[in-house]
């Protein structure tokens, strides 16, 4: 049915890294067995990996479901036509607009994403787009919330992860509004733009030419497309909130604090470890805060201001999903231009809040 | 009826997983071991949150069952696609392109549910100072501080006591804790305000020295610890296990050699100050030990509202 054939390749690899990954990991608790397989249950650090993995999944459960189900009733419920319709045609509006827009809806990098290639394509500025990719998945109220609970002695965080997302967003839309050509989309031809324009739910597509009309006729429910969202999002969320659960209990488990101190004891190398950090766990937004508040005694607080800001705008899970939507070049861009904003912008906050 | 298709078995195992969770949560909600991985507080969100789960397990469990019979198309998916389900990744409808990929994704979800079968819920204690780093005085809460001006406390209480607390504003709580402390015979190291009573002791460590205190905790050696002395150390916890971090005071007792790490003890002795690694912190002089049972849920919660209820 696709077509689009480099999205496919990428979020195959993709997957495919995932399933590696896990599978060493597997193997990885198997080498502690040491000897023979039922020492292996009764190995202390298992029981500590087992402890911690199971407990950073339920801390995040009740923020994965709401996060979830939220945007399932917006995907249900509110057009992008709707949204489309509040940009207005000024670049600064516009990307104010956008980032307002970002604030109300509360969807992860991984809601964002797919509907943005849409809006796009509808004629959503490329400005107001980057804009809204940046600033959606920190500055929303979910996010704010779960931060403030997170790190509930030192409200100080919560705004400052606000400000400096907000501001580097802004200043990445207004530079792509005057550096850079609006056409950024991977795919430009424009005669299979229908089938392209559907590649992110090809198989629902597909499946409506066996017999859709009855099947449609059985499920035309809101309320059970809202739950069938639900669903499908909970587990598209879920793997990344369990496989970043899994990476940082197993971290917590083997790695001593003391030798992460080691790494992160200049302030350039604990922001440059923390960003790295929330590079690779790909975690999303709406936990993350209780993953950096566990590094909080370990890290200075601007690193932890730049995992935080920096994660859900730039990880490795968003990249690829992005690959499949722009050009690599501008998604090479994007990445340079926020890091760059993010490293300087959590030194100045380090020096003006924290110091 | 058709024969079973590689959508049930996607709809069954997600079914079988929300279930799982569900499960797993009310469970631990209903035995009470939920504390042993988050905090009081977020207990009432995972309540909500099992619930929830279950409703959407029964409509997972539903849509499964009505899968073996039709294709299920769950949303109205007409021209305007705004959905992110998006999903490149194809493990939506289509088991066989990759029963690896399919494996290692819902695998993934069934660890932690198989982890938590086949291990029993434990409290973690001791073992983790190894990884953690013990704090001897509250040092996470001092890390804000900044050198200002010493200023004395507002209030009736006696103006020599108000002297000896002289602190600077940002340590104002602990001063007001402090005070509170001065006055009692024997110092109590309760689950309740753990830490901020050891931060407010640290403190004014030298208004301490000679006073009696009492505490309940397990021990823990710090390398090159002589033997006859020892951490007593209890483990916070502010949201969940990932960020448990160990609390502890320095402890002399002749008798230390008896008691292994990890082991729980109850001490009580009078308090002295000491240098530590460059700082000032107390060191209880044991007059008794004896050995004490682990606390059910072996934790202590960080207040942060403590002052407003002084």
């Amino acid at each position: 049915m696709r077509k689009d054939i480099t999205p496919k390749s990428a979020a195959g690899f993709h997957t495919n890294a995932l399933a590696f990954v896990s599978l060493i990991l597997i193997f990885i608790l198997y080498a502690f067995s040491n000897y023979a397989p039922g020492t292996l249950l009764s190995n202390p650090k298992l029981q500590i990996f087992k402890t911690m993995f199971i407990s950073i999944v339920l801390e995040a459960m009740p923020f994965i479901l709401i996060g979830v189900i939220v945007s399932a009733l917006i995907q249900v419920f509110v057009s992008d036509e709707t949204v489309q319709r509040m940009i207005p045609k000024n670049p600064v509006l516009g990307i104010i607009t956008a980032s307002v827009l970002g604030i109300i809806f509360p969807i992860c990098e991984c809601g964002i994403v797919p509907a943005i290639r849409k809006l796009i394509k509808k004629g959503m500025p490329l400005h107001a787009a980057t804009t809204f990719i940046l600033v959606g998945p920190v500055l929303n109220p979910i996010v704010f919330w779960s931060t403030f609970t997170a790190f509930r002695t030192r409200p100080e965080i919560t705004y400052t992860r606000m400000g400096l997302a907000f501001i580097v967003a802004l200043i990445v839309g207004l530079f792509v509004y005057r550096f850079v050509r609006t056409d950024q989309l991977k795919v430009k031809d424009t005669s299979s733009s229908e089938v392209h324009q559907h590649h992110h739910d090809h198989h629902h597509h597909h499946q409506h030419h066996y017999d859709a009309p009855k099947e449609r006729a059985l499920f035309s429910n809101k309320c059970i497309e809202v739950m069938g969202h639900v669903v499908s999002e909970f587990f598209d969320m879920g793997k990344y909130l369990v496989f970043g659960s899994l990476l940082v209990a197993l971290l917590q488990t083997f790695v001593a604090n003391e030798s992460l101190v080691h790494l992160g004891s200049s302030q350039t190398s604990a922001n440059l470890l923390m960003m790295g950090l929330a590079f690779v766990l790909s975690l999303c937004s709406t936990s993350d805060a209780f993953v950096a508040q566990s590094f909080l005694p370990v890290f200075p607080t601007g690193s932890l201001i730049a995992f935080m800001v920096f994660g859900p705008m730039i990880n490795l899970k968003g990249i690829l999903m992005m690959l499949a939507v722009f050009r690599a070049k501008f998604v090479a861009l994007l990445a340079i231009f926020v890091f760059v904003l993010v490293l300087s912008g959590s030194f100045l906050a380090e020096w003006l809040v924290f110091h | 009826m058709r024969k079973i298709n590689a959508d049930s078995i996607h709809h069954f195992t997600r079914a079988f997983i929300l279930l799982g969770f569900a499960v797993m949560i009310g469970y631990l909600v209903i035995s009470g071991q939920i504390q042993l991985y988050v905090v009081p507080q977020l207990e009432i969100y995972l309540k909500i949150t099992g619930v929830i789960l279950l409703l959407i397990a029964i409509f997972q469990l539903y849509i499964s069952i009505i899968s073996l019979n039709k294709k299920v198309i769950l949303c109205d998916c007409g021209d305007d696609h705004s959905h992110s389900h998006d999903h490149s990744d194809g493990h939506n409808h289509d088991l066989p392109r990759g029963w690896w990929k399919n494996i290692a994704f819902y695998g993934l979800f069934i660890l932690p549910l198989l982890l938590g079968l086949a291990l029993p819920n434990i409290a973690l204690a001791g073992s983790l100072v190894q990884t953690k780093g013990i704090h001897l005085g509250g040092a996470s809460l001092s890390t804000g501080m900044k050198q200002g001006a010493f200023v004395e406390l507002d209030g009736n209480e006696d103006p020599e006591l108000k002297a000896k607390f002289k602190t600077d504003v940002y340590n104002k709580d602990y001063a007001k804790l402090g005070m509170k402390l001065y006055q009692e015979d024997t110092i109590v190291m309760k689950d309740e305000w753990f830490i901020e009573k050891l931060q407010a002791l640290n403190t004014f460590v030298g208004n301490f020295v000679g006073k009696p205190i009492t505490i309940k905790g397990f021990i823990y050696r710090e390398a090159g610890m002589t033997g006859t002395e020892f951490i007593i150390g209890r483990m916070a916890m502010t949201h969940c296990i990932a960020d448990i971090s160990p609390y502890g005071i320095i402890a002399e007792s002749m008798d230390a050699s008896a008691y292994a790490d990890d082991s729980w003890v109850s001490i009580s002795g009078i308090i002295e100050a000491t240098d530590h690694q460059g700082q000032k912190v107390m060191k209880i002089n044991v007059e008794k030990i004896e050995p004490a049972d682990a606390p059910e849920v072996p934790y202590v919660y960080p207040d942060w509202d403590f002052a407003s209820k002084l």
